[in-house]
């Protein structure tokens, strides 16, 4: 029977803070066995790919009055072990060696696919280990795999608003990790 | 997540399924079946199976092996799978239609013919739903959009089953009494399953995702789509299941249906008022020829409705269930599935050839691919010989219908025509078109490279 660990990140969602770091700090100190129970006021889609990649299966329900309720259960051992050479181990350490973002892009407006180009140009022209910050109005799934053959490292997930998804892109740093 | 790589053999798909289209028109010119012959007649079958299976069906597998991975950002479970399942569902098909031209009497009869028909549809459909199953399985819970495919491929297994069944004892192989009840009652299930369930139901849940995309409007997940979707899946649901039971029980199937037909009424107003909203918050105001195509693909639906209505309160929708059907399959499916093709094709080309060197070289856009003052006038004299053609249908006139069947064939042929130019980047300035490292696309598949 898994026990579950509550972790309540609405209070930070409602003040417009980011609970990413919250979350992961929590998934650091659960026991072997443990769960994380999530309550937040959307669904954390993004969450899912995150934690799953780290062996957490999980049961997302909504609540009255539209919040959430995740319960994050660790699956089978061997694969919340360490992940592959190119995972990092925890996500906090590896969101704090990305340096702060050298360009800007705002592609919200633009009609498809001409968000993908802009970022796909705005990468050819930056160096290595630099990081791009873009705003899309959805998941940019056709630019994800151009990016990882190019060699490029990837993190994004959508903002509180539940409509604008933020991506951030390191030249050369294949280290794709959803947030 | 590593988002969503290109499917393989969609394209494929695509060319036979316009081929299917292009044999359904000339044989609707040439007056073969409906309505020169009884809307029953093998010959209906033959023609209703190479538009329903040859047609819509390849072109939705083809569409949906690429669409769901976009709809649950997860990539398809086999991208390889795809190209046997064309194998099985082309020969199933040719079987299919060679058992119902032995029914007519056009062939020698033999009975294999009826049994591999069977056996290769059910592997062919088989597959395909293993395939997009899996795929839609490993990535619950499911948004809306894809809750609507779910119940489209629960659909097509009913479907596929019923016809199974048709097949085996029109072949004379099947000859329990229950089956020869099923195949006595069960044809307005078919019909219900395969054209409201297994076509409609996934062309709304993808139009939902592909509408939005390319009018930048939101994603919609409110309570009319939910609305939409319970209604719908509710009207399956009691047409289907409850027809079954009406089957086995030798109970009224029409009234079941018809009580099922109510809420599939209700579901598809809660889609048309998505639909409009979509339109209005749209940020793109200046809308492409494949989302103007696709508004009038929805105003046929809601005419269709409306004549549907109007046939049973005059009491004569039995009369012309064959204007229903085609107005279904043809102003509504087809419309909509032409305007769709008429971006993907584009949008996938596009992908294929110039995503590799995108910021790297100077790329044409995508609407370079497409020449829409071209297409437009197809497009425009597909739509109103479709309505023609319906016209002269519910008047009974033979010879208009097969005139407005030749206008149909003449727009489909410029249609293509335009796929065509624009698969082999025709319509791109020879100085755009092939930058270095560019490969030219291929007609029948996606070079998809390896990550």
């Amino acid at each position: 029977m898994t026990t579950f660990v509550d972790v309540d990140v609405r209070p930070t969602l409602r003040a417009g803070g980011e609970p990413f770091g919250e979350i992961m700090q929590a998934i650091g100190t659960l026991k072997p066995g443990e769960g994380l129970r999530l309550l937040a006021t959307f669904k954390p889609t993004p969450l899912f790919h995150v934690l799953g990649s780290k062996g957490f299966s999980y049961v997302a329900k909504e609540l009255d009055g539209g919040d959430w309720e995740v319960l994050f259960s660790p699956s089978a051992p061997e694969q919340a072990a360490p992940a592959p050479q190119e995972t990092p181990t925890t996500a906090t350490p590896d969101q704090s060696n990305w340096p702060e973002p050298v360009q800007h892009l705002d592609n919200r407006d633009l009609d498809p696919p001409e968000p993908m180009v802009r970022i796909l140009a705005a990468t050819e022209s930056m160096n290595n280990g630099e990081v791009l910050s873009a705003l899309l109005c959805r998941e940019p799934l056709f630019l994800l795999p151009e990016l990882a053959k190019r060699g490029h490292g990837w993190r994004g997930g959508f903002e509180t608003d539940g409509k604008t998804y933020k991506i951030l892109v390191r030249i050369g740093g294949a280290q794709g990790a959803a947030a | 997540m590593t988002g969503v790589a290109l499917s393989r053999w969609t394209m494929s798909y695509f060319v036979a399924a316009l081929i299917s289209l292009i044999v359904a028109e000339c044989l609707m010119v040439a007056g073969f079946g409906y309505p020169a012959a009884p809307i029953e007649a093998p010959e209906t079958l033959v023609l209703v199976h190479i538009v329903t299976i040859g047609w819509l069906s390849l072109l939705m597998c083809g569409a949906l092996f690429q669409f769901v991975p976009v709809l649950i950002a997860r990539p398809l479970y086999n991208n390889t799978l795809p190209l046997p399942t064309l194998g099985c569902l082309l020969a199933g098909l040719f079987a299919l239609l060679l058992s119902f031209l032995q029914i007519a009497g056009i062939v020698p009869s033999h009975p294999a013919c009826f049994v591999a028909a069977a056996a290769l549809l059910a592997a062919g459909f088989g597959l395909t739903l293993f395939n997009l199953g899996r795929t839609l399985w490993a990535a619950r819970p499911l948004p809306l959009p894809a809750r609507f495919v779910v119940v489209a491929l629960l659909s097509l297994g009913a479907t596929v089953v019923l016809g199974i069944i048709f097949t085996l004892v029109l072949g004379g192989i099947a000859t329990v009494p229950h089956l020869l009840n099923v195949t006595a009652l069960g044809l307005p299930i078919h019909v219900i399953a395969g054209l409201g369930g297994w076509l409609t139901f996934s062309a709304i849940g993808v139009s939902y995702r592909l509408l939005a995309m390319f009018m930048l409007a939101p994603e919609l997940e409110g309570p009319t789509t939910r609305a939409a979707f319970y209604c719908g899946t509710g009207a399956l649901g009691v047409a289907i299941l409850g027809g079954f039971a009406a089957v086995c029980a030798s109970g009224n199937v029409i009234m079941i249906v018809s009580a099922g037909g109510i809420l599939g009424l209700a579901g598809i107003a809660c889609y048309g008022r998505d639909v409009l909203h979509l339109y209005r918050a749209r940020k793109r105001r200046v809308i492409e020829l494949n989302s103007r195509m696709a508004g009038v693909a929805l105003g046929n639906l809601v005419a269709t409705l409306v004549v549907s209505i109007g046939l049973l309160i005059a009491g004569v929708f039995g009369k012309h269930v064959g204007v229903v059907v085609f107005l279904i399959a043809f102003g509504w499916l087809t419309n909509l599935g032409l305007a769709k093709l008429y971006k993907i094709v584009a949008f996938l080309t596009w992908l294929e050839c110039y995503g590799p060197v995108l910021g790297k070289t100077p790329t044409p856009r995508v609407q370079d691919l497409v020449v829409e003052n071209r297409a437009n006038k197809w497009f425009v004299l597909f739509t109103v010989a479709v309505w023609c053609a319906a016209a002269s249908l519910m008047l009974g006139a033979p010879l208009p219908f097969r005139l407005s069947a030749g206008v149909m064939l003449l727009a489909t042929v410029g249609i293509i025509k335009q796929l065509l130019r624009t698969r082999r980047l025709a319509n791109v300035q020879p100085t755009l078109r092939l930058p270095k490292g560019v490969r030219p696309p291929h007609l029948l598949y996606c070079w998809v490279q390896p990550t």
